[in-house]
C-alpha cells in the first residue's frame, strides 16, 4: 500500500480577485454619468382670481421663427427679448404680478418654446400655462 | 548553533480580496440608477444659461415625433397627468423631469405642460448647455 504523506489542499483564488477587480473597472469605464441640466419651472397653480384677471400681463406670442413682445407685438430676437425681460425686474415685484403669458402657434419648435422659458426663469418670471376652455377657438 | 528548518513558502492570504472586489461590484450595482429611457431617441434643446441640477427619479419625455413616454414606457399624452400623479402620490419631492426633443412641435408638447401642472409637479426642463 502507498503511504501518502498529509498534503495541505488549497485551491488557488489569486485568480478570483483579479477577475473581480477587472470586472469593476470594466464597470467603471462603461458607465456613463449624467448631470442633468436645465432649470425648474414655477407655475402658478389653481384656477384664475376673477379679481385679477384686470391685471395686466406680459404676453410673448411665439411662430414657428418669431418671437413678439408685450401687448404691441413687437417682434424681437432672443437676447432682445432676454434684455427686455430683464427690465421687468420681476424680481421686485410680487408673486402675483410675475406671471408671463407665453402664446404659442401648433408649429412652435420645441427649441424656440425651451429658449423663451429660459429667459422668462431666468429673469425670475413665472411662466402661465394658459388652458384653452373646451369649444373656445384660438 | 541553531539548526536550520525546513524552508517554508511564504504566501499572503488573498483569498478575501477577491470577497472585497464581489462586494464592490454588488454595491456599484444596487446604487446605480440605470437610465429607463435609454432607448427614447432625443435631441435635446439648447440653452446658454443652463445650470447642473438635481436628478429626479421621475421623468417624462416626447420625442420629435410627438411621442410620450413615461419612465421610458410609452405612453399617450391624455393620461400623463394620471400616471405622473400616481407616481407622485407617495413622495415629498414633486419634481419631474421634462424631457423633449428640440423639434417637437407645440401642439404636441404643449398638452404635457397642462397635465404636468394639473398632476401638481413641479416641472425641470432638461437641457444642454450651448457649448456642448
Amino acid at each position: 500500500m502507498l503511504k501518502r504523506a498529509h498534503e495541505h489542499k488549497e485551491i488557488d483564488v489569486a485568480a478570483f480577485a483579479d477577475v473581480a477587480f477587472l470586472l469593476i473597472i470594466f464597470f467603471i469605464l462603461t458607465t456613463t454619468f449624467i448631470k442633468p441640466a436645465g432649470n425648474r419651472l414655477e407655475i402658478p397653480s389653481g384656477a384664475p382670481d376673477p379679481a385679477k384677471t384686470e391685471t395686466k400681463q406680459l404676453t410673448i406670442s411665439l411662430t414657428a421663427t418669431e418671437i413678439h413682445y408685450g401687448p404691441k407685438g413687437e417682434k424681437m430676437t432672443l437676447d432682445e427679448l432676454r434684455a427686455a425681460l430683464w427690465q421687468c425686474n420681476f424680481k421686485a415685484r410680487p408673486p402675483d404680478r410675475r406671471a408671463v403669458i407665453v402664446e404659442s402657434a401648433p408649429d412652435v419648435p420645441y427649441q424656440l418654446y425651451f429658449n423663451v422659458v429660459m429667459a422668462i426663469t431666468n429673469a425670475d418670471g413665472v411662466l402661465a400655462i394658459v388652458e384653452e376652455e373646451k369649444g373656445a377657438g384660438r | 548553533m541553531l539548526r536550520r528548518g525546513r524552508r517554508i513558502p511564504a504566501m499572503v492570504p488573498i483569498a478575501s480580496m477577491g470577497d472585497i472586489a464581489f462586494l464592490l461590484i454588488i454595491f456599484f450595482m444596487l446604487t446605480s440608477n440605470f437610465i429607463k429611457e435609454a432607448h427614447v431617441v432625443l435631441d435635446r434643446p439648447t440653452a446658454p444659461d443652463i445650470e447642473e441640477m438635481k436628478e429626479s427619479q421621475i421623468s417624462v419625455s416626447m420625442d420629435k415625433e410627438g411621442q410620450a413616454w413615461l419612465q421610458g414606457e410609452p405612453c399617450p399624452v391624455e393620461v400623463i397627468e394620471e400616471g405622473v400623479a400616481a407616481l407622485l402620490a407617495d413622495r415629498d419631492d414633486k419634481l419631474v423631469m421634462l424631457k423633449i426633443d428640440r423639434e417637437a412641435p407645440h401642439e404636441a408638447y404643449g398638452e404635457i405642460f397642462l397635465q404636468l401642472s394639473r398632476a401638481g409637479a413641479e416641472i425641470a426642463l432638461v437641457g444642454l448647455p450651448e457649448n456642448e
